[in-house]
């Protein structure tokens, strides 16, 4: 009973992961309509620009467990960030009408640039790097289950994070200006809401959420590596479109209904969890099949 | 036929031809960055010349027969080259990944289903041959087998493909192309990452391993690969100019320019975007199978996203749906690398970077695809 | 008269929006019906729910007594029903050639080998195809048909109007719906354009068209029956004179074009 709730557990942990790229992916396509297929590679960006940051540190001298972790995710937001509004602004927003796939594909190339950079540049990029771990692992005890103190605080973080960007959504000006972009954005800019500025915080938003959950990662198991992004941001985009593109609660649905089936499939299958990978990729071509447009319907479909 | 126009197009053939054994015979770097400059320096001049635009509507819109071109033209840069193996192999390397790119360019080129699990497939085809090299069936049938492997895989995954629209289609062929490379690690039966050896293709009982030799005339085993890969690509490059030039083609087009109103006006959309996926993975996998056949060797590290990323990127720089851009841009992503150490690491980063540019500032290729045009057909 | 096109109280729904509400509508054959309304009144929605590109939520439509309610669009087009779109959907990387025969898919051989193999077959399907693509546009406009190889994205928003009418009348369908043909012309352009619409419609004397419109004088001279459209009902029917004498229409719609 124990292990069960350790598995689940651990499967909230990846949920909430594949959740915050699912919400940065579906805040773009409610935005601009657009995939923006750069966001897993920015993710991976976000961990590295952490492990940088946490590496100046240690450089200076300092060693502050806490702040570290303040310091490493605000360096990885800041990047994320910036480079998510740069690749809207410099790519995205100017080929707003141009096809559907130029765009994908424009975007997906965005990624392996950065993707490759990464493995190019980084010393020794082409291994798997060491994560710092900015929280105490230590063990704690509840009613016979054992779980490390650092994926509590992940998951809550995890969890805050995902709260915080739903507050924000409903209750602020940005949001309601995201809102009404995302709705009808000729309708939204006649009634004198900047377009340019909103979707490019709606890119920055999404893609420091991508940083955040790259930093995660990178603490929960210890390592990054180049490619890391490109795993999550596919999960991430099926987790969006099974939930339905647009729709913030289908996205996090969404991951963890991929985090569940994964998590499951290591409980069913101990001596298959190699394929891991692969039954994940297979569960989304089959969901692809069953929902086309994704459990909650996808809100926005072409007129004739 | 005036035939200034046939002498002006001769001309830049035949540049094209000796362009290309300058490249592959190239040993100093700056010989081979010299014939880049060259190259590029050309392609602006004659594009913007009438020799120009009078090579592409004669490649166009002449009969079948201006297909010859391509063979007679091949076999001169492999006599030139005839007794280097590395030389050879790149030859034969960017026949086989343009017949791949061929298969690409009637998938997304002319009905404009992406897949971007081009490697996937060519792995496909590869293992096909690896598995069937040993049990004795005659080599050509092996290539055939490697195409029926992946038209009918591809088969499989079009369904949930069709289902789905644009973005959700390339969703679908990323996550099979990743599932195959995982896959193929994981399991051990097909060799895990170590891969499998391949045997080599015998045709009519000769093995392609041995040399070719006339009298004097010592050619280098590789020269069998070219050969069989240049009668591959020619008859698939001359079918699939058939499928452009026809009904079917007009109707792929209609798929990929506008579903709505191809629907209204009886198409099959659906039954078309299947029979491209099919078509264009039967001819990725004949060439991955000729490709493990001829490296006697292939490992999933052959058959990475980034290959299906560099698959499509030839045919993004090439001119998406210019069949006669096909190998020049091959030999572009697959000759270049090789021959710039210092680049080789580089190749998806620097290519990568090229189809952002071309993407964002909206250049249709080098060689854009000319409309289709049936002056000749009917008189004109 | 033969009836050869029926809708019975078609509904069609989108979300909480009713566009089209118990539609009732019959068309002879050989006849010209309009369908006028203000914007947002259905007219649109009716031929799409005809052509089967969205789905009817209540009703039927038939063709010759058949049921086409429900069908996917292209096995509607083999009942020979053929349409103009208000904002012009065609190939624009395709000449005019090409976006014109595609109209001509019930007669075009797929087949694989005689595409591929079979070229001197092919190339006199061409030629045949060539010759009716041809002497239909002379019917609209002999410096057009000159161009007849001409990329589309190089011609005119007219000759683009003329050449969807061109595709769907190349079929020679029973029913035809033209959704405001002749929006962005000319009066002296509309008039000459519908001209020779109906100048091939001799050829063709079977087919009856559905004209939407919004210029009353093209109303006025082509259509024999109109309907008068608001909110996605019907709100009118009879000849064009007795339509206009209703005083609701007159009020609500006249008045204010």
């Amino acid at each position: 009973m124990a292990i069960f709730f350790e598995f689940v557990f651990n499967g909230a942990v990846l949920g909430i992961m594949y959740a915050l790229v699912a919400v940065g992916f579906t805040l773009f396509f409610g935005v601009l309509d657009v995939i923006k297929f750069s966001h897993g590679d920015v993710l991976t960006l976000g961990a590295f620009s952490g492990l940088i940051a946490f590496l100046a540190l240690q450089l200076v001298g300092l060693d502050l467990p806490f702040l570290g972790l303040i310091f490493v995710l605000l360096v990885a937001c800041l990047v994320t960030g910036a480079i998510g509004a740069g690749i809207g602004q410099l790519f995205v927003i100017p080929m707003r009408n141009s096809s559907a796939f130029n765009i994908l594909l424009m975007t997906l190339m965005i990624g392996t640039v950065i993707r490759e950079s990464i493995r190019l540049f980084y010393p020794n990029g082409a291994n798997p790097k060491a994560f710092p771990s900015l929280l105490p692992k230590t063990p704690i005890e509840l009613g016979g289950v054992f779980l490390r103190l650092d994926s509590l605080i992940l998951l809550a973080l995890g969890f805050a994070v995902v709260f915080l960007t739903h507050w924000l959504i409903r209750h602020t000006k940005l949001g309601l200006a995201i809102r009404a972009v995302a709705q009808d954005g000729d309708t939204a800019q006649a009634m004198g809401i900047p377009f340019r500025r909103t979707v490019l915080a709606t890119f920055a938003l999404g893609s420091l959420l991508a940083g955040i959950a790259g930093v995660m990662h990178g603490i929960y198991y210890s390592e990054i590596n180049f490619s890391v992004g490109l795993l999550l941001g596919i999960i991430g985009f099926s987790a969006a479109v099974v939930g339905g593109l647009g729709s913030i609660w289908g996205a996090i649905i969404g991951g963890f209904t991929f985090a569940a089936l994964q998590t499951l499939w290591v409980v069913v299958f101990p001596d298959a969890s190699g394929y891991r990978d692969v039954f994940a990729f297979a569960a989304i071509i089959i969901a692809m099949t069953i929902f086309p447009t994704g459990i909650i319907a996808e809100r926005y479909s072409e007129r004739v | 036929m005036n035939p200034l126009r046939v002498v002006s197009s001769v001309a830049i053939i035949a540049f094209a031809v000796v362009w290309t054994i300058v490249v592959l015979a190239a040993e100093e770097q700056w010989q081979v960055g010299a014939a880049l400059a060259v190259a590029a320096v050309a392609i602006v001049a004659v594009s913007r010349m009438k020799a120009g635009a009078e090579l592409a509507s004669l490649l166009t819109d002449s009969g079948s027969w201006v297909v010859w071109t391509i063979p007679v033209a091949v076999v001169a840069i492999a006599v030139a080259i005839h007794e280097d193996h590395f030389q050879l192999m790149m030859l034969a390397s960017v026949l086989i990944y343009g017949l791949a790119c061929i298969g690409l360019t009637i998938q997304f080129g002319y009905a404009g289903v992406i897949n971007f699990a081009g490697a996937a497939f060519f792995g496909v085809g590869g293992y096909t041959a690896a598995v069937m090299g040993s049990t004795g069936v005659p080599s050509l049938l092996i290539l055939l087998a490697g195409g029926f492997m992946a038209a009918l895989i591809g088969s499989i995954i079009i369904l949930p493909v069709l289902r789905t629209q644009g973005h959700y289609a390339a969703l679908i062929t990323i996550a099979f192309g990743l599932l195959f490379r995982s896959f193929l690690e994981v399991n051990p039966a097909l060799g895990g990452p170590q891969g499998l050896k391949v045997e080599g293709a015998s045709v009519a009982g000769h093995s392609l391993l041995n040399g070719i030799t006339f009298g004097s005339f010592e050619a280098s085993f590789y020269l069998n690969y070219v050969l069989l890969a240049l009668a591959a690509f020619t008859l698939f490059f001359l079918l699939a100019r058939n499928l452009e030039k026809s009904w079917i083609g007009l109707n792929l087009d209609a798929v990929r320019e506008d579903t709505v109103g191809a629907s209204v006006f009886g198409i099959n959309v659906a039954g078309w975007r299947i029979f491209a996926f099919v078509v264009g993975n039967f001819l990725i996998g004949v060439a991955g199978a000729l490709f493990a056949m001829m490296q006697n060797f292939i490992a999933p590290s052959n058959f990475t996203f980034s290959d299906s990323l560099l698959m499509l990127s030839i045919i993004v720089l090439g001119g998406i749906g210019n069949l006669w851009a096909v190998l020049p841009a091959a030999i572009l992503v697959v000759v270049f690398p090789e021959k710039l150490q210092g680049i080789g690491e580089y190749r998806i980063l620097v290519f990568a970077i090229l189809v952002v540019l071309f993407l964002r500032f909206r250049l249709a290729g080098l060689f854009p695809r000319a409309i289709r045009q049936f002056r000749r057909e009917v008189g004109q | 008269m033969t009836r050869l096109f029926s809708a019975k109280d078609v509904s069609v729904k989108f979300g909480g929006l009713q566009a089209l509400d118990s539609l009732s509508l019959d068309i002879n054959e050989g006849t010209i019906t309009g369908l006028i309304g203000p914007n947002g009144s259905g007219k649109t929605t009716f031929f799409n729910a005809v052509t089967g590109l969205c789905n009817l939520s209540g009703g039927q439509v038939s063709i010759d007594g058949k049921e086409i309610g429900g069908l996917p669009a292209r096995q509607i087009y083999q009942f020979g029903v053929t349409r103009t779109f208000q904002r012009s959907r065609l190939c624009l990387s395709l000449s005019v050639f090409d976006n014109i025969v595609i109209g001509r898919q019930n007669s075009l051989d797929l087949g694989i080998f005689s595409n591929l193999i079979r070229r001197r077959q092919f190339n006199q399907s061409v030629r045949e195809n060539y010759e009716r693509v041809h002497g239909l546009l002379r019917a609209f406009s002999e410096p057009l048909a000159q161009r007849i190889f001409d990329p589309l994205h190089r011609l005119n928003m007219i000759d683009r109007r003329r050449i969807e009418v061109c595709r769907a009348l190349i079929a020679e369908p029973r029913l035809l719906l033209l959704d405001e043909p002749s929006a962005g012309m000319t009066p002296d352009e509309t008039r000459e354009f519908m001209g020779d619409i109906l100048n091939v419609r001799k050829h063709n004397p079977r087919m009856s068209i559905i004209i939407i419109e919004h210029e009353m004088d093209i109303m006025q001279r082509v259509a024999e029956h109109c309907v008068v459209l608001n909110y996605g009902r019907k709100v009118a029917e009879g000849t064009f004179e007795a339509v206009v004498a209703d005083p609701w229409v007159q009020e609500a719609y006249l008045g204010a074009s």
